[in-house]
């Protein structure tokens, strides 16, 4: 490095750490500190005080103002178990450090390097806590995704450089799809050479951030690098930001169920693949399921590929448990804490049928050359049990099939021993049955199987189906663990370049097999090894095969497994549901794609059949038969009864009756006491009626309903108190609501002390009684508790029935009928997100929202220009109509989208509820320099029809004018048209209005016609308010109904190698460019000089017969041109004076200067007199005044004495 | 967009729900052999009519008939709802609460609160009468959240069958969503009341039935009223009649109701019968005895609501928020059945059912829909 002048640190300055200086600043310190903040008020309290009524009443109110701002309505919550993994999403520019962020926390939380960051990266990070990382792509596309599942972004800055244009794209992005938590990451901070300079940068970042998101959010600095990884306590210190982090819930992802997929497998048959390459797959995908339950049946949309329903939902035991939760199964904790099949992290794989064990190949210690010393290794120390069975399982020699064959069970101790094969003889079970099928499978394997040396592969394949077949009794137990087998088997693969152990768990009986044949069998477990270490690229397709194979097997056995589970499912419900929901009405109803030709065909079939075979045959094939069929649709049942109520029976049910009784019966059901008690009672009422046993009643009764009250009123007593308590967890969570519930009166939580200052501050003068905020709070979680009281009386077939499958369930997805591309361009860097979709989301209509263009986007948008929004889980290109609302509510098209104002935007795509945000961009490229963000909007409504309309400007000229009527033509081209248009309003240019009356009688206004043409349609005619000019122009202002257009084309980026550019619609300004094209100019609408001739007026001509009737004043005269013109035309050429005409001219004039002069003169001096006078008037005036006031004093005084003498004399 | 997928259906039954719920959850359907078999096959008037009647508070919704009727195609479209201006006149061959039963349910989903004017049949034997719809349907819908302003029925003339000429108005407010109820007291009878009519017949009539109910009812509840509305002239309707609406409400808020109408038969109903019995009515003495005596029944029963309102009842449980909602009723009438199955079917909903054999009640448990109301537009 060179040493550079300008770069040359200087010696910093430090402060005194002892000495008077430094004394003297911390008593300054000290001093400033006791001043500011509360001692000061407390010093002199009265200071503080409100001194106007007026500013405290504002105060007040704004004090409260603020606080109600600060409410938010209250969610329920409706995610009952243990929450999913919380998604951790990071996110930046290339080249910021993502990838070795997301490599440093699992280094902290695990200990384990993480060699490369590919999909979702489950991490243990507490005791109540999960989460997965996932690196957020740097497409446009990945992005959206991203932030639609981030619980928590972590926004990295590259501080050397600055923000980048990603950041605010995403940021934008996040606000539109619910605001997540953000967290901002600084790196790149030991670019920085000079400390001045870093300090000002992250100070100048900071603000830049604060401005983006809020005042006070957390930006987090990575000072550099140690070892190529970020600082330890660095990254500890952000470690525990995230794992204190609280997450609130966003409305579209607390109503949507959804699943970020952390594995992908494709599970097509291979033989289905063979025969055609791009046949449409079959995958699972697997993952946490957030949001909230999703049902049977629900469908979902994979974010770049499509809408699918799902063809299976499996529970799978959760592969990254809590540590609570976490059962002891023999691995060590500290390698449970992760879980991440993408990134090759992980150790246990779970499958709906079967568990993957992933060892590290390094950590792998067990073989052969291991198995010789193992004697003297086993002498030394008692070696692992699991370590023995694994090693067992190593060296089988005979498949299981063949060892099954020659086994033999022992039933009952004493009998002889049965083989497998008589035992299937003997038994017809369904049991048996499926085994041999099982088998079956098993051996077509091998067929199928051309490669010699991995036929012992495949045999242990069908081997453990065996395995699994027989030990099926107790898997179906439903406490029975899968697991729970304490003999693992154990099926090598290599998948991604690393092994991968299958792991089975068999019964004993298997188990004494092995043990048998333990000794002979070393070749078969090392052949496997050596053969598929040579071909681990063909081992991925086998991999795939086997994985089909099983699944194929498993398929038969789950659903013999189903049945199994309904048939317990229907023992375990009462009888009255299954009365209601019987199979017989499960048949009729089939949903189908509407199709013409099998109908036909059935009523076909029908029409020849006679009406008594079809009927049962409905019967037999589980329909209702007719009678059911067309029963009367009808809600009332009662019948008439004619016989009379036997009043002791129905007296109960009144308040007049015996209450105790009736109160009873109730208490009973809620106490959930015994009917016997009822019965005796009964019984006892019957044999006493006397006037005793009333009073003895009435006591009771008054006992009875108390009891049966006391129980309600526990009941609701327990849920409320769960309630507060669950509340009281709430304040602790949504720490802005603090002072609320510490200010409740019957808060006696540890917050109080802290939070009673801060109440009193801000509930100045607010009573204590709880408002209609804790109202709602405190009935929603009563609604909470309530319902999971009620879910936890449900059995759990039960409960997934009616609620569906819980959040945090870990669920293996099974989607039918994937396009091929999405396995073959799957890409684990770029995940994948499967969102539930709501009620009557995947109908398609119009959409009206209300947009903004992004005022960083450098262009305004154009009407029917595509553009590519994301609204809910999908992202489609449409074209939008934008549109304004008037005052008087019509939506009026606008071509171009207002430059700083919000508009209407409608499109075409699948419906999305109101309120949902949407995010549009027009480029997807990378390339691009420029802000992507085009637009941002929410939607309104959604309709059938698009109702926006523009202007249009009918114009006609007069071709006949009456009196206040004219026939207009051009106007309009049909008679039809006119007759659409009667009665609409009409202008002329001169302002004259008028209105459409009907289409003009063919002989008045067609002269066309009368000189034999064309008869000319369309002619109008109009009335006006006053006569109209041949020469006008007119008018007919209308607005007409603008198309929008019925386009969407969903973004299919999934589908494509992910680094290239989705291609969709193109705008026109686009294929203009791509294809050289000129924008066409409409030659009329360019502006041209307007020329105006001037208007030449034709000379009034009257009628000789008007001439003639007119008086003789009024006629025109007929006069006869003069011979010596008139002395104004003859003065016209101008008058010149003679010389004395001149001299006298002159002379006049100087005689009048002088005379005004004179009179100017005079006038001044006359002003100059008058304005004397009037000053000494005014003088005169007020001495008058003054005497006369003097006189008046006089003589009031005077009058008053006398008053006065008056009124003593009458006194 | 490529085919519609539709719901295949079978057969006439529970039609009014099919479209209902086809509506709420925007399923296409397809009804196929509507009485295929019979001597008079297809849809019925009513069934017209009230497929005309959600195309009037419906927008865009597509219905094909095919020749003789016997298969429907219906696509939902959105509900509108909004101020009607035109009656809809429901014809004579049900009364106006086989209409009101869905149109109810189905207008608190829409884009605007509706206002509609129905036309027919105000009172009959078939169906709940408006009477009762006043006072037993429109509480239970405020139990579920729906706002009383605007939730209001008013009976402007009365018509009875064979010909009908009544007249009803009714608004129905829309909702957000409603709320899940837990509802299992169903508490005791503290007061009853009731209306009886009559229409071109004497008041008489009234005074007799009331007496004969007052008869059997008195002795168990002090509070009874009922009153009388008798009508005349224009407001009568078209035919002779009279009947009874009777409501018990307990000490929980429960609506319990039993009604019946006695007028001559219709044309079609009577084609059979001699020419006696449509001279003869039912006396009235005999209609209060037996009114009261299924009011009791009812009560017997021991629901939160009467047999005739489990429909109702279940399918606002179901369309509530997705909490669990508990309420409990008398035995499962077969319209309940129905509504349940229909549920099932279009909803993907099952409740949990239990029977309680102390008090001989059911008890029914489901977590709804979550249906939200998605056409109302955001300001």
């Amino acid at each position: 490095m060179a040493v550079n002048d300008t770069d040359q640190s200087n010696r910093p300055h430090r402060d005194r750490q002892s000495g008077a200086k430094s004394a003297k600043k911390k008593s300054k310190k000290k001093q400033k500190q006791d001043a500011g903040g509360e001692d000061h008020k407390n010093q002199n309290p009265k200071a503080f005080a409100f001194s106007s009524s007026n500013k405290a009443k504002r105060l007040q109110s704004r004090a409260v103002e603020k606080e109600q701002r600060r409410l938010h309505a209250p969610i329920i919550d409706r995610s009952y178990g243990e929450p999913a993994p919380y998604v951790v999403v990071v996110q930046g520019p290339p080249q910021v450090g993502k990838s070795l962020l997301i490599k440093s926390l699992v280094k902290h939380y695990t200990k384990h390097n993480l060699p490369d960051v590919r999909g979702p990266i489950t991490i243990v990070s507490g005791k109540q806590r999960r989460v997965q990382f996932v690196e957020c792509p740097n497409d446009i596309n990945g992005m959206i995704d991203a932030a639609k599942f981030a619980d928590l972004a972590l926004l990295l800055i590259d501080g050397s450089y600055g923000f980048e244009m990603e950041t605010f794209e995403f940021l934008n992005i996040l606000q539109v799809h619910g605001f997540p938590k953000v967290m901002g990451v600084l790196t790149h901070l030991d670019k920085f050479k000079d400390v001045k300079k870093l300090r000002k940068t992250k100070q100048r970042l900071k603000h830049r951030f604060w401005t983006e998101i809020y005042d006070g959010a957390k930006l987090f600095y990575l000072s550099g690098l140690i070892h190529g990884k970020y600082v330890k306590r660095e990254v500890h210190n952000l470690a525990r930001f995230i794992s204190v982090m609280k997450f609130h819930p966003l409305s579209w992802r607390t109503t949507h169920p959804y699943v970020l997929a952390d594995r992908f497998e494709d599970i097509t048959p291979p033989e289905k693949v063979h025969a055609n390459n791009k046949c449409d797959r079959k995958v699972t995908l697997y993952g946490y399921l957030r949001g909230c339950n999703l049902k049977k049946g629900n469908k979902v949309h994979i974010a770049g590929v499509g809408d699918y329903s799902l063809t299976g939902i499996t529970v799978l035991p959760d592969p990254c448990p809590l540590p609570s939760a976490a059962k002891k199964k023999g691995l060590r904790d500290k390698e449970k804490l992760f879980y991440a099949p993408m990134s090759g992290l992980g150790d246990l794989l779970y499958d709906k049928d079967a568990v993957y064990i992933n060892i590290n190949d390094h950590l792998v210690q067990f073989s052969n050359v291991d198995n010789e010393n193992s004697a003297m290794t086993s002498k030394g120390k008692d070696r692992d049990v699991g370590e023995v069975l694994v090693k067992s399982l190593q060296n089988t020699k005979y498949s299981i099939n063949e060892k099954l064959e020659n086994s033999f069970i022992s039933l009952f101790s004493e009998k002889p021993k049965v083989s497998s094969e008589a035992l299937a003889d003997a038994h017809g079970t369904n049991n048996d049955v499926e085994q041999n099928d099982a088998v079956i499978i098993g051996e077509d394997n091998n067929t199928k199987d051309l490669d010699g040396s991995e036929s012992s592969d495949q045999d242990e394949e069908g081997t453990m189906k065996d395995s699994e077949a027989s030990g099926s009794d107790e898997e179906d137990s439903p406490n029975s663990n899968a697991l729970s087998g304490d003999h693992i088997q154990e099926h090598i693969e290599f998948h991604d370049g690393r092994r991968r152990r299958r792991a089975i768990f068999g019964n004993d009986n298997d188990q004494s097999d092995l043990m048998d044949s333990e000794g002979d069998e070393d070749g078969a477990a090392s052949d496997d090894l050596a053969s598929s270490d040579s071909e681990s690229s063909e081992d991925e397709e086998d991999h795939n095969d086997n994985d089909d194979t099983n699944e194929d097997g498993m398929g038969n056995v789950s659903k013999w497994k189903e049945s199994l589970a309904e048939r317990t499912l229907s023992r375990k419900t009462p009888s009255l549901m299954q009365i209601v929901y019987g199979e017989s009405t499960i048949d009729s109803i089939t949903t189908d794609t509407e199709n013409g030709n099998s109908g036909d065909e059935e009523s076909d079939d029908d029409f020849f059949k006679p009406i008594e075979e079809v009927k049962k045959q409905n019967i037999r094939d589980g329909l209702n038969d007719d009678g059911v069929v067309n029963t009367e649709d009808c809600s009332k049942c009662t019948q008439f009864v004619h016989q009379r109520w036997d009043e002791e029976m129905i007296r109960n049910r009144f308040v007049s009756g015996n209450l105790a009784k009736a109160a009873l019966r109730n208490a009973l059901q809620t106490a959930n006491t015994e009917e016997e008690n009822d019965d005796v009672y009964g019984d006892f009422e019957d044999l006493e009626t006397g006037e005793k046993h009333e009073n003895y009643q009435t006591d009771d009764a008054l006992a009875a309903t108390k009891l049966k009250e006391d129980v309600s009123e526990a009941e609701e007593r327990r849920l409320k108190k769960i309630a507060l308590h669950a509340k009281f967890t709430v304040t602790t969570i949504y720490c802005y609501l603090n002072f609320l519930f510490t200010f409740d009166g019957d808060s006696g939580s540890a917050e109080e002390d802290s939070g009673k200052e801060n109440g009193h501050k801000v509930h100045r003068g607010q009573p204590n009684e709880s408002t209609y905020f804790d109202k709602l709070k405190e009935e929603i979680e009563l609604q909470k508790q309530r319902n999971i009281a009620e879910l936890n009386d449900l059995d759990e077939d039960t409960r997934l029935e009616i609620e569906g499958f819980r959040t945090g369930t870990y669920l293996r997805l099974e989607v039918n009928d994937v396009p091929c591309e999405m396995v073959e361009y799957f890409d684990p860097y770029h995940p994948i997100l499967i969102g539930g979709v709501g009620i009557g989301e995947d109908n398609v209509g119009y959409m009206q929202t209300r947009l903004k263009r992004h005022r960083w986007h450098k262009k305004v948008l154009k009407t029917r220009d595509p553009i590519i929004v994301s609204v809910g889980w999908r992202r489609y290109q449409t074209t939008p109509v934008y549109a304004i609302e008037d005052s008087n509510g019509r939506h009026r098209m606008l071509k171009y989208t207002p430059e700083h104002m919000h508009c209407l935007a409608m499109f075409w795509g699948p419906l999305a509820p109101p309120n949902t945000g949407v995010v549009a961009v027009q480029n997807l490229s990378n390339n691009q320099a420029t802000f992507r963000i085009t637009a941002t909007a929410v939607v309104l409504e959604f309709n059938h029809a698009a109702r926006i309309v523009k202007k249009i400007k009918l114009v006609g000229y007069p071709c006949k004018i009456f009196k206040k009527t004219a026939l207009i033509k051009d106007m309009f081209t049909s008679d039809l048209e006119v007759a659409r248009f009667e009665g609409a309003a009409i202008r002329t240019v001169s302002g004259i209005r008028g209105q459409v009356k009907k289409v003009a009688k063919v002989e008045i206004g067609n002269q066309a016609q009368r000189k034999g043409g064309q008869i000319k349609e369309g002619i109008a005619r109009c009335t006006f308010e006053d006569k109209i000019l041949m020469s006008d122009i007119v008018f007919l202002r209308a607005w007409t109904q603008v198309e929008v257009p019925q386009f969407y084309n969903p973004l299919t980026t999934a589908l494509q190698p992910r680094e290239r550019t989705w291609k969709g619609m193109r705008t026109v300004a686009e294929l203009r460019r791509e294809n050289n094209l000129p924008v066409p100019v409409n030659k009329d609408s360019l502006y041209k000089k307007i020329e105006r001739k001037p208007r030449k007026f034709n000379p009034l001509v009257i009628p000789k017969s008007l001439q003639a009737s007119l008086p003789f004043a009024s006629k025109p005269k007929d006069i006869p041109k003069r011979k010596k013109p008139l002395l104004e035309e003859r003065r016209g050429r101008g008058v010149v004076m003679e010389p004395r005409e001149r001299k006298v001219h002159a002379l006049v004039q100087h005689l009048q200067l002088i005379n005004s002069e004179k009179m100017k003169k005079r006038k001044l001096k006359e002003d100059k007199k008058r304005k004397e006078l009037e000053a000494e008037r005014a003088k005169d005036e007020q001495l008058s005044r003054k005497r006369r006031r003097e006189e008046r004093r006089v003589k009031y005084r005077a009058q008053d004495k006398q008053n006065k003498k008056i009124r003593r004399t009458e006194v | 967009m490529g085919k519609t997928a539709y719901k295949k259906l079978l057969g006439s039954q529970s039609f009014r729900q099919r479209l209902l719920l086809a509506t709420l959850s925007s399923t296409p359907i397809l009804i196929e052999d509507i009485r295929a078999d019979e001597t008079w096959p297809g849809l019925r008037n009513h069934e017209i009519s009230l497929l005309r009647l959600f195309e009037t508070v419906c927008d865009d919704c597509h219905v094909e008939i095919n020749e003789t009727g016997t298969k429907l195609k219906y696509k939902p479209g959105t509900i509108i709802g909004g101020r009607q201006h035109r009656a809809h006149d429901c014809g004579v061959s049900r009364s106006i609460g086989y209409f009101l039963e869905p149109l109810i349910v189905l207008c608190l989903f829409a884009k605007q609160p509706l206002t509609i004017r129905l036309k027919g049949i105000t009172n009959d034997s078939k169906d709940p009468s408006v009477d009762t719809f006043k006072s037993t349907a429109l509480p239970l819908l405020k139990r579920f959240g729906v706002p009383s302003e605007g939730l209001e029925l008013k009976v402007e003339s009365r018509g009875l069958p064979p010909n009908g000429g009544g007249e009803v108005l009714l608004s129905v407010p829309v909702v957000q969503s409603l709320t899940a109820v837990s509802w299992i007291d169903e508490g005791f009878v503290k007061k009853i009341r009731g209306i009886t009519f009559s229409t071109r017949v004497s008041v008489q009539f009234e005074n007799s039935m009331i007496k004969a109910t007052r008869g059997i009812i008195n002795p168990l509840v002090s509070d009874v009223h009922i009153f009388s509305d008798h009508r005349s002239g224009p407001q009568a309707g078209n035919s002779p009649g009279y009947g009874i609406s009777l409501v018990a409400e307990t000490t929980s808020g429960c609506f319990i109701s039993a009604d019946t109408a006695v007028s001559h038969s219709r044309d079609e109903d009577a084609s059979s019968l001699a020419d006696d019995a449509k001279r003869d009515l039912m006396p009235p003495e005999d209609v209060g005895v037996g009114t009261a005596n299924a009011l009791l029944g009812e009560i017997a029963q021991s629901g939160v609501v009467d047999s005739t309102h489990q429909g109702l009842l279940f399918l606002l449980c179901a369309l509530c928020p997705q909490d669990v909602s508990k309420v409990r009723v008398g035995k499962l009438s077969p319209h309940g059945v129905e509504t349940l199955r229909n549920i099932r079917d279009f909803l993907n909903l099952k409740f949990i059912i239990k029977p309680e054999p102390n008090s001989q009640s059911v008890f029914l448990k489901c977590i709804g829909y979550g249906m939200k109301n998605l056409s109302r537009k955001v300001s």
